[in-house]
């Protein structure tokens, strides 16, 4: 075989570089031969698998299409639907987009394109929400939920309702009506560790925010760590400090304070920053609870680490996995104030239905078999999640059912009324962080929030 | 004779310093590793109270239960076929394009090529919405194009094979073509950039020489260019492999089924919504580490000669 043998002078890399004509006569093709018969295996493999999916929506009468983000659901889902098949013939065929941004992502740039499925979800605020609604999106369900004297829509717990629930006049000028159903429910409490109360000397569990505090030198003497949370992340605080604001001034305070016509300079909003100064003090915060993810926190609360913790509903899921013999009991946050202690709750996970549906009614149908008492009591005993099914709670664990009891006294920001400015949001629970951690007191805290909060008041009147 | 041994006690404790200074970088580097195969031998409950490296009792079954419940032989094939034919594709069409902006003048050239410097600067998940609505428009058209030559191809076929071929087109070939194609088009830039670097470098010597031989342009790309862009041609296809072996997001806008999914689909099955299953999830991810990990070590002499011999040079 001829070779030109060329050098580079300037890089001195030496090549040997076969005549071109040549080489294309002497080319072995051998090579590309073998891929092109690889590709084309491959190809008939994937033939292979596709060929059941073609014929088998060529056969199936109908075929609803549907969209979750729910990795831990995905076999309960798939149970569910082989089961619904068998009894209606109706194909259900359900595809999980995970993480739950990403999910978010394809179903946005599906609903630009006008191609999301007949049974989607929806992640993120009411606002997002409504949007969808608006853009036409989302099947308004009242009519059905309303049939023979409501019968779909009182299956579920109010609350669990509410999130998908637009009233008359509400702020987002969305026509009145249900827009999802609710599978699951959640709502945060209080945990405690029995075992490590016991170490302590503690028989009960505390009912009152003076009990609680008084436990915090018991616990320290048999050096135990009092309580650890997820504060760093800053909707767990918000969702703290709003269960006291509820107990201790009452809701119509809360939402007077939001609308501007309270200061949060009132002595109530004082007590209220107080607490986590009270708890500060007594040493019954973790430390680092500030920076603290609420992954970290679940870590320490099962591995025995603290006596309490301050998490969801979800927490029996994940303490089942990281520590099954974890000895532990649910309870409401000890009360402080006179009114009612009003818990974040509400739908943990909602289906829509496309309003653009090609099989809409089938797709009704479906949720609310979905939704019926024998398979939300199965979603629940398979995912350890709260039935959004108020029939479905028998056969649920103590602490799940611990849970349940305080499913009627849940509130979430979502369904207020009002809602108060992210940056207002923002300085209030920064504000707490800096009490936790000693560097303002709580007096100082009211007046950086309500300077905020005048601020953006003015901003809006502009 | 003192200053001597003085010199080389200094010497060599210069070198004791930066021998640790690299056995602590390189620890870092390999720890996360190392991590996360000792988890992937732990149980759910273990992962969090186990502190030892490497437990005592290692879990070999979580690898077969992380293959068998990701369901990662099906993904493995696939993602193999997407990166197969994303790098082979980003490596024909970005050294036919750098050897363009290279070597051949004309209009705009300059123009085109900084167009592509631009396009490295979007991020990918601003083009997501727009890619999907272009890719679903094409769906439509195809869709419409196979609804009105079906009946003719009925003509000459049986009804059965021109209704799973056009199922098969629908859904299979067509969203993990777009995919391919897509991808192609996010690993283009930094592709021709690299190349284009390389090539401006080759000595216009080996060109004429080329040309003398009977080449022609193409003749120079092919028997020229290309044996020459080795060691550049192995950073890409380290750099493109492992970012569409890794790609998940994308993947997911556009395939719409389990079957087509890559890889990473296997592995979110062990990411709950609040419960992860850390065993299996380092399991998978120990696994998905496998053939990347073969893929550098054989690339690894030419990336090196490559970054030495100014591939990846600004």
């Amino acid at each position: 075989m001829q070779k030109s043998k060329i050098q580079n002078p300037k890089s001195k890399l030496n090549l040997n570089i076969k005549s071109p004509k040549k080489i294309f006569n002497n080319l072995s093709l051998g090579f590309y031969y073998s891929f092109v018969i690889g590709v084309l295996a491959f190809v008939i493999l994937l033939s292979g698998c596709s060929v059941q999916e073609g014929s088998v929506s060529s056969e199936a009468k109908v075929t609803i299409r549907g969209w979750h983000w729910m990795t831990d659901r995905e076999e309960a889902f798939d149970e569910l639907v082989r089961q619904y098949e068998e009894k209606t013939g109706v194909r259900v065929k359900f595809e999980l987009y995970a993480p739950s941004d990403a999910y978010t992502q394809k179903v946005r740039a599906a609903a630009q394109a006008g191609t999301l499925p007949d049974i989607f979800g929806l992640l993120g605020e009411k606002r997002d929400f409504s949007s969808f609604v608006i853009a036409g999106h989302v099947a308004n369900l009242n009519e059905e939920m309303l049939k023979d004297e409501s019968a779909w829509k009182n299956r579920f717990f109010s609350r669990a309702i509410a999130v998908s629930e637009f009233l008359s006049g509400n702020e987002f000028n969305v026509e009145p009506g249900v827009y999802g159903v609710p599978l699951d429910v959640m709502n945060i409490q209080m945990l405690y560790n029995k075992d490590l109360l016991k170490e302590a000397g503690i028989r009960k569990p505390p009912k009152t925010w003076d009990q609680f505090l008084a436990m915090g030198p018991k616990l320290k003497a048999a050096g135990i760590h009092g309580f650890v949370s997820g504060w760093g992340e800053m909707w767990m605080i918000d969702c703290f400090a709003s269960n006291y604001a509820f107990n201790i001034m009452g809701e119509e305070k809360v939402m007077d304070t939001i609308r501007g016509e309270v200061s949060y300079t009132d002595t109530d909003w004082i007590e209220v920053f107080n607490l986590f100064k009270e708890m500060r003090d007594a040493g019954f915060l973790y430390s680092g609870i500030v920076t603290m993810v609420n992954k970290t926190a679940e870590q320490l609360f099962s591995n025995e680490k603290s006596a309490f913790s301050f998490n969801g509903s979800w927490c029996v899921n994940v303490y089942s996995g990281m520590n099954p013999d974890l000895n532990y009991g649910v309870m409401l946050p000890p009360k402080k104030g006179k009114f009612p202690m009003k818990i974040w709750g509400g739908a943990g996970s909602s289906f829509l239905v496309n309003n653009r549906s090609l099989f809409k009614k089938e797709t009704i149908e479906f949720l609310k078999w979905l939704s019926d008492d024998a398979q939300q009591t199965y979603l629940a005993e398979v995912t350890k999640n709260l039935p959004a099914n108020k029939n479905s709670i028998g056969k649920l664990s103590p602490v799940l059912s611990g849970f349940v009891k305080a499913m009627e006294d849940t509130t979430h920001p979502n369904i207020w009324p009002v809602h108060e400015f992210p940056r207002v949001i923002e300085a209030f629970d920064k504000g707490i962080q800096a009490i936790i951690i000693g560097e303002k007191s709580p007096a100082e805290i009211a007046l950086e929030v309500q300077k905020v909060k005048e601020k953006e008041l003015k901003k809006k009147r502009r | 004779m003192k200053s001597n041994s003085k010199h080389i006690i200094i010497k060599r404790l210069k070198l004791v310093v930066i021998y640790i200074f690299l056995s602590i970088v390189a620890l870092t580097c390999v720890f996360p590793l190392l991590w996360m195969v000792g988890s992937s031998l732990k149980t759910q409950a273990t992962v969090f109270s186990d502190t030892s490296l490497f437990p005592a009792q290692p879990e070999w079954r979580n690898y077969y239960l992380a293959w068998t419940k990701g369901e990662f032989s099906i993904y493995f094939l696939n993602s193999i076929f997407y990166t197969t034919f994303v790098v082979f594709g980003i490596i024909l069409i970005s050294s036919l394009a750098a050897f363009g902006f290279s070597r051949l003048k004309f209009p705009g050239s300059n123009f085109l090529f900084y167009m592509f410097l631009a396009a490295m600067m979007i991020p990918l998940p601003g083009s997501f919405v727009p890619l999907y609505v272009l890719v679903n428009n094409i769906r439509k058209l195809l869709i419409e194009f196979l609804a009105n030559i079906s009946p003719q191809l009925m003509n000459f076929f049986p009804a059965s094979f021109v209704q799973q071929s056009t199922a098969f087109i629908q859904h299979q070939a067509f969203p993990r073509f777009a995919y391919i194609f897509c991808m192609i088009n996010v690993g283009l830039s930094l592709s021709i950039y690299i190349l284009k670097t390389f090539f401006d470098k080759m000595p216009k010597e080996l060109e004429d020489a080329a040309r003398i031989d009977g080449c022609n342009k193409l003749g120079i790309w092919r028997h020229v260019a290309i044996p020459l862009a080795r060691p550049a041609i192995a950073v890409i296809t380290i750099f493109n492999a492992l970012n569409v072996w890794n790609e998940y997001i994308l993947a997911q806008l556009i395939l719409s089924t389990k079957d087509t999914m890559p890889l990473q689909r296997g592995l979110i099955v062990f990411q709950g919504m609040h419960v992860t299953d850390y065993p299996l999830l380092m399991a998978g991810m120990t696994m998905t580490a496998i053939p990347i990990l073969i893929i550098y070590l054989i690339f690894q002499k030419h990336i090196i000669k490559g970054i030495t011999a100014g591939a990846v040079v600004g």
